[in-house]
């Protein structure tokens, strides 16, 4: 009880400590707050997203309609027939469906309490404000908004969402339902392994660097706390003493960081509220971390700060009449630093051919991925020492920085191992981008052949409807039949086109077509027999040219495409009819008002685009955050470095004040601090260059996309870095000017 | 001693708040004299030091240096000046810690352009000079504190400044030490033509003066050729 009590007043003094020096001492407690803050944030943040994506998910299972299981279901008081009116504007997705009750009870979907008549809808709040900001989208539906739909309607606040009121759903058009809520899928467009690849990676690559920052960040002002615990030993403190005393310091500055981190979640919280989008928009009551992973974090954080702390005692030896350093004597080993990368490279390896479907192979690369990046921030410090201890030569500036280093380049270290993991996950991450971006065929912005635009109708309406609709629309040049068979051969789909050579260059390379020609894409040559979806065959005129698909047709498979001329007047069983429209691409609301057409003859309608629009928007939207993610990173290393030379700097101010009464001149003392900060980080850049590419190309192994050295990537994340740098020497610049003073002697 | 004084310090006044460090300090210093300035502490000798250096600034007075006026010039003035002319040694020594021995006392000479491998050589040479040499390669934590005082010295004469100037330079050594480094010292600029301003409160260091000052009260009361 005693040594408890002893301990205890130990701890309380090492906290006292913390807060008693002053404003530098304040100082040093708001710089490890805010970093432990940011840091615990960030994993608040992570904890809150299980929930938070729970929350979002039961909503929109709860509004899903299991319409494959209720084809046999007959009309009933209770059923209704619904029809998918979900259609993009812009880059959103409008998640909408028709409504027409059959009976006196209807289900009513959640978030509504009255379904709309027909000629009304419902809309999310989010698609409201959408609506009054864009004229062309209000108009789209030609509907009265008669009402909002209710938050456990949504996925979040900002899901746009309608219920269009409609009496003109038949059985053929229309789906029967007796109710919502559906478990059976996760969203509409299902998890695929590569996103959760992508999100696994993601995670790493986001808390690593947020590990080093806050490792970094409880060993601020490190150097002043040994000088006053050497002053403790002086009165008796023992070395034990010593540490309890270090970690009480430490301890207070991590637990005003846990209720930094808690205001600052907080505020993210209303931010994301308010500003998010898409699959990240949830309402406040959505946000509750999971309790576990909050316990660990509150129990976890000040442990780990107390351990860094303990650990990077280990290195000095507070003694009565000052402080020894062992950093420059003990030479860094490499062996042990090595098991990680090695294991992660065990881990990577074996998906080196692709993920295939096992379950379990995301965590397998997610845990190689960390053990790499981890590895990385444990090879680096030998890597710098290694590096600088050949290194010598050069004007004094150099001379200085680099003798400054191999004195002792832990302090420089600990701050550049946060951006070269960073940069190395980022690298991996925008590879994997990249990757993911060559197999879905990007937006197809770039491609400009016409006719890449398709309207695949659903209600039966005459051709020249919608012939004569669509050739009004603004925007629209020209307007091209296209006829479609499904057919299957040795259990191959095949889509089979009719249509003029002028549509039939959308989907393929047909240079040099001529009415008459016959086109396989990824079909066997020769003539072929395919069976039809009413279990009837046909056998199509025979390919006389093999081609390959067009880049925003590559992803839809084998395909015949057929000119009018070839069927000499064969008969074309239960083809449907298709709209490919030339469509000028230059004016963005081209696409809208196509849309708005189409909305007004028919919501079911598809517009086909070319390329794969949502996942490239997905995947643009993931660069631009890596990109955002990346500067917010490196300025939060940036600032961790700022803090370590400025406290550096202090710590020789007589040094330096004897450099300039030597007559040593500015720019010299600031070129060594230049050098001083780059030469880590160049080396730190290099290997994270390095083990970030590899990483890059063994992910996009595991994608099978084709392996590429994303310079894109490269070029940002350094260049960012390198600005950092000099941010960093700026930012140092006037504690370097302060305290070269050659007045400073005068404490000699 | 030539006519002119090489350095002249007149009438100088500089306070710290409410402190007066000097209240009309004067002095004047002839090339390849040893001068001592004694005081008890707080008298004003390390600020007049300071002050004749170009390191402080006076509020008031005039500080000259072979004619020119030192509180006139630019920082970066008298920071060329300090490079080319001037050396010094304090009580610490006040090594650069991660630089060698030799990288230290090849220092000035680098910081006024002379190349690295000639530095490098002059240093040794006057490591050899100061007895030295042995520690030429360590860093100053591998030094003793004789050596690390010696070492400062061969610093502040490797450049063959003018005036060196000394502030305590034996204050942390023993006696024995403090006098083989005194003796190295004096003989060295004795050697090189250098003048020595000496900060020191101690009788035996101040004895290897030409001439002994004492501050009191910011004021330098009585001057004393001792040889």
């Amino acid at each position: 009880m005693t040594r408890l009590r002893t301990w205890a007043f130990e701890i309380g003094l090492g906290a006292r400590m913390s807060v008693a020096g002053g404003r530098a001492g304040w100082t040093r407690l708001a710089l490890i707050a805010t970093g432990v803050g940011i840091g615990v944030a960030v994993l608040l943040a992570v904890a809150t997203l299980p929930t938070a994506l729970a929350a979002s998910n039961a909503r929109t299972e709860a509004r899903t309609e299991n319409i494959a299981a209720s084809t046999d279901l007959p009309r009933g008081d209770d059923t209704m027939l619904i029809g998918i009116a979900t259609m993009m504007f812009r880059g959103d997705s409008v998640h909408g469906r028709m409504l027409q009750a059959e009976g006196s009870r209807p289900p009513v979907p959640p978030g509504v309490t009255t379904l709309p008549g027909p000629g009304e809808m419902l809309v999310s709040p989010a698609l409201a404000d959408l609506m009054a900001d864009e004229p062309l989208l209000a108009q789209r539906w030609g509907a009265r908004v008669v009402g909002t739909i209710a938050d456990e309607g949504l996925s979040g606040p900002a899901d746009l969402a309608f219920y269009l009121g409609t009496d003109t759903l038949t059985e053929e058009t229309g789906h029967r339902i007796a109710g919502f809520g559906y478990a059976g899928v996760e969203d509409e467009g299902g998890v695929s392994p590569v996103m959760l690849l992508l999100s696994a990676v993601g995670m790493v690559v986001l808390l690593m660097p947020v590990m080093v920052f806050m490792a970094s960040a409880v060993r601020f002002g490190g150097e002043a706390r040994d000088r006053r615990l050497a002053a403790l030993r002086l009165v008796g403190a023992d070395a034990a003493m010593t540490r309890r005393i270090a970690a009480g310091e430490t301890l207070a500055g991590a637990l005003l960081g846990l209720v930094v981190g808690a205001v600052l979640a907080v505020g993210a919280g209303l931010l994301v509220n308010r500003y998010a989008s898409g699959a990240m928009s949830f309402y406040l009551t959505d946000m509750r971390p999971v309790p576990a992973l909050v316990a660990l974090i509150a129990v976890g954080v000040p442990a780990v700060a107390v351990l860094v702390t303990l650990s990077a005692m280990r290195q000095v030896v507070v003694q009565p009449l000052g402080v020894v350093r062992l950093s420059g004597t003990t030479r860094r080993r490499l062996w042990w630093r090595l098991i990680l990368p090695v294991l992660g490279v065990a881990l990577l390896w074996p998906l080196k051919d692709g993920l295939g479907g096992s379950s379990g192979v995301e965590l397998q690369a997610a845990a190689g991925v960390a053990l790499l990046l981890i590895g990385l921030a444990l090879l680096l410090p030998w890597w710098v020492e290694a590096t600088v201890h050949r290194l010598g030569g050069g004007s004094v500036a150099w001379e200085l920085a680099i003798r400054r280093l191999q004195l002792d380049s832990g302090t420089a270290v600990r701050a550049v191992s946060g951006i070269a993991v960073s940069v190395a996950g980022v690298i991996a991450l925008q590879g994997l981008v990249s990757g993911v971006e060559s197999t879905i065929g990007g937006e197809g912005g770039s491609d400009a052949r016409p006719f890449q635009h398709e309207i695949l109708p659903r209600a039966d309406l005459p051709d020249q409807t919608w012939i004569t609709a669509l050739e009004k629309t603004p925007g629209v040049r020209e307007v091209q039949t296209v006829r479609s068979v499904y057919g299957t051969q040795d259990g191959t789909s095949v889509r089979i086109r009719i249509g003029d050579c002028a549509v039939l260059a959308a989907f393929a390379e047909t240079a040099g077509c001529a009415d008459g020609d016959v086109y396989a894409v990824d079909v066997p040559a020769g003539p072929a027999t395919y069976e039809l979806s009413d279990d009837t065959t046909w056998t199509p005129p025979t390919a006389n040219h093999e081609v390959a698909a067009t880049p925003s047709y590559e992803i839809y498979g084998p395909a015949l495409l057929i000119t009018p001329g070839a069927l000499r007047g064969m008969k074309v069983p239960s083809a449907e009819t298709n709209f490919a429209l030339n469509l000028d691409t230059a004016d963005p609301d081209a696409v809208e008002h196509l849309r708005n057409t189409v909305a007004t003859l028919d919501p079911q309608t598809l517009v086909s685009e070319p390329g794969n629009a949502t996942v490239a928007a997905t995947m643009r939207t993931i660069r631009q955050s890596l990109l955002v993610g990346t500067v917010v990173l490196l300025l939060l290393i940036g600032a961790s470095l700022v803090v370590n030379v400025a406290e550096q700097l202090r710590e020789r101010r007589k040094v330096l004040a004897v450099l300039v009464a030597f007559g040593t001149r500015r720019r010299t003392l600031t070129g060594s601090v230049l050098a001083q900060a780059a030469v880590p980080v160049l080396i730190g850049m290099t290997l994270a260059v390095g083990f970030g590419s590899a990483l890059a190309a063994a992910l996009m192994a595991m994608v099978e996309a084709p392996v590429t050295v994303d310079w894109f990537g490269i070029g940002t994340t350094s260049g960012v870095a390198a600005l950092v740098v000099l941010g960093t020497t700026a930012a140092t610049l006037p504690t370097l000017m302060r305290l070269t003073r050659p007045g400073n002697l005068r404490s000699e | 001693m030539t006519e002119q004084p090489l350095l002249t310090a007149e009438d100088l006044r500089l306070s710290f708040g409410e402190t007066k460090a000097l209240d009309g300090a004067s002095l004047h210093v002839w090339a390849g004299e040893v001068v001592a300035l004694m005081g008890s502490s707080g008298s004003g000798k390390s600020t007049l030091l300071h002050c004749l250096a170009g390191i402080l600034t006076p509020e008031s007075g005039r500080v000259g240096y072979a004619g020119r006026d030192l509180s006139a010039m630019s920082d970066t003035e008298r920071s060329a000046l300090r490079r080319g002319e001037f050396g010094f040694v304090f009580q610490f020594g006040q090594l650069v810690p991660e630089l060698t021995c030799r990288e230290n006392v090849a220092l000035p000479l680098r910081l006024t352009g002379t190349g690295r491998r000639e530095a490098h050589r002059t240093a040794t040479e006057w490591l050899e000079r100061l007895e030295v040499a042995d520690v030429a390669d360590k860093r100053p934590g591998q030094a003793s504190g004789g050596q690390g005082q010696r070492v400062a010295v061969a610093r502040a004469l490797v450049g063959r400044p003018r005036v060196v100037f000394a502030d305590e330079p034996t204050g942390a050594l023993d006696s024995l030490n403090g006098e083989l480094v005194m003796k190295l010292f004096i003989a060295a600029a004795k050697e090189t033509g250098a003048a020595v301003v000496l900060v020191t409160h101690e009788a035996r260091v101040a004895a290897y003066s030409d001439r002994e000052a004492i501050v009191r009260d910011g004021v330098v009361r009585e001057q004393e050729y001792v040889r």
